[in-house]
């Protein structure tokens, strides 16, 4: 085998490190145009929203009561808003909110 | 060496990409009536695009020859136009601008609203702001011209014509009157005109 120097060492392309639960080198919440909020009340924690999202943005906590959202992975496709069967989450536009600003210097 | 106006648009890919060319194109098109030099073009480093994701347009407009032909980015652009308003928010639009500079926005909210989101707004000399949405109504979905095609569709059939009606007014690197027979809406192109709102920042 070769012994290639460390400092010399590139990633395979196209090849990121293996996340845990994040990818902090492929953040896509600057795609979203609306972001799904939810109102705590009427959610009966059906999990519609967490099994539909297709980048596993709605997560289920760990006390089982309440259903999180991931403001950096959500490209505000809004399959959950279409899902929920209790009308507890609606669409607000993203400059209504004052945080959630992903401001990546690269693109991608 | 003459100066060449940089101008970038900021667009989303696939559901906004035709919009942001046309915006691009027809820019250059218009300043080629008058006889300049012009260039339009993608940033081949956002291709291919896929729905939503942040894509670049540019355009160049100069009087002489433009000697930086072959560089395939606006590195200082003097004009930011923002096809999506939420793109102010995601990342920093107005990269590589050297100060004095004009961004034309496609919102219906107070430029203010906007300028908050928008750390580095210093470099602004104005922030022009048009409902580009409200006033043409809807989006141009299309492929057509994208591979240098022919454009079947036409230019500026959708929210495209009013926010160049904004850039006309904003600032005076074209023409209405150009824009005017290049544009295909081009009652759109004179509301975005008329009904643009231009704030200087301060």
């Amino acid at each position: 085998m070769f012994k290639i120097p460390k400092e010399r060492e590139v990633p395979f392309a196209g090849v990121t490190p293996a996340p845990v639960a994040e990818q902090p080198m492929m953040i896509t919440g600057n795609w979203r145009t609306y972001r799904p909020v939810l109102d705590a009340e009427k959610c009966d924690l059906c999990l519609n929203c967490v099994h539909y999202c297709p980048d596993a943005c709605w997560t289920l906590d760990d006390a089982e009561e309440s259903v999180l959202w991931n403001s950096k992975y959500c490209k505000g496709c809004l399959i959950c808003v279409n899902e929920c069967t209790a009308e507890a989450l609606i669409k607000v536009h993203e400059l209504d909110f004052e945080d959630g600003v992903v401001r990546l210097e690269k693109l991608f | 060496m003459a100066h060449v106006h940089e101008i970038t648009v900021w667009t989303r890919g696939v559901v906004k990409d035709k919009e942001g060319r046309d915006v691009a194109s027809a820019l250059t098109s218009a300043a080629d009536k008058e006889g300049k030099f012009t260039q339009a073009f993608d940033n081949y480093v956002d291709l291919p695009d896929r729905v939503n994701v942040p894509v670049r347009k540019y355009a160049r407009i100069s009087d002489e020859e433009i000697e930086m032909r072959y560089d395939y980015e606006n590195e200082n652009p003097e004009v930011v136009v923002v096809v999506d308003s939420v793109m102010v928010k995601g990342m920093d639009i107005l990269r590589g601008m050297k100060g004095g500079g004009i961004l034309v926005v496609n919102t219906n909210r107070k430029p203010e609203d906007i300028l908050k989101f928008i750390p580095n707004k210093n470099l602004l000399k104005a922030i022009a702001c048009v409902d580009a949405d409200g006033i043409a109504g809807s989006s141009t979905v299309d492929f057509s011209g994208t591979e240098g095609g022919v454009d079947a569709t036409g230019v500026g059939s959708g929210i495209a014509a009013p926010l160049l009606g904004a850039v006309a007014k904003a600032t005076d690197l074209v023409k209405l009157e150009n824009l005017t027979a290049v544009v295909k809406n081009k009652e759109a192109l004179r509301l975005g005109y008329e009904n643009v709102v231009i704030q200087p920042v301060h």
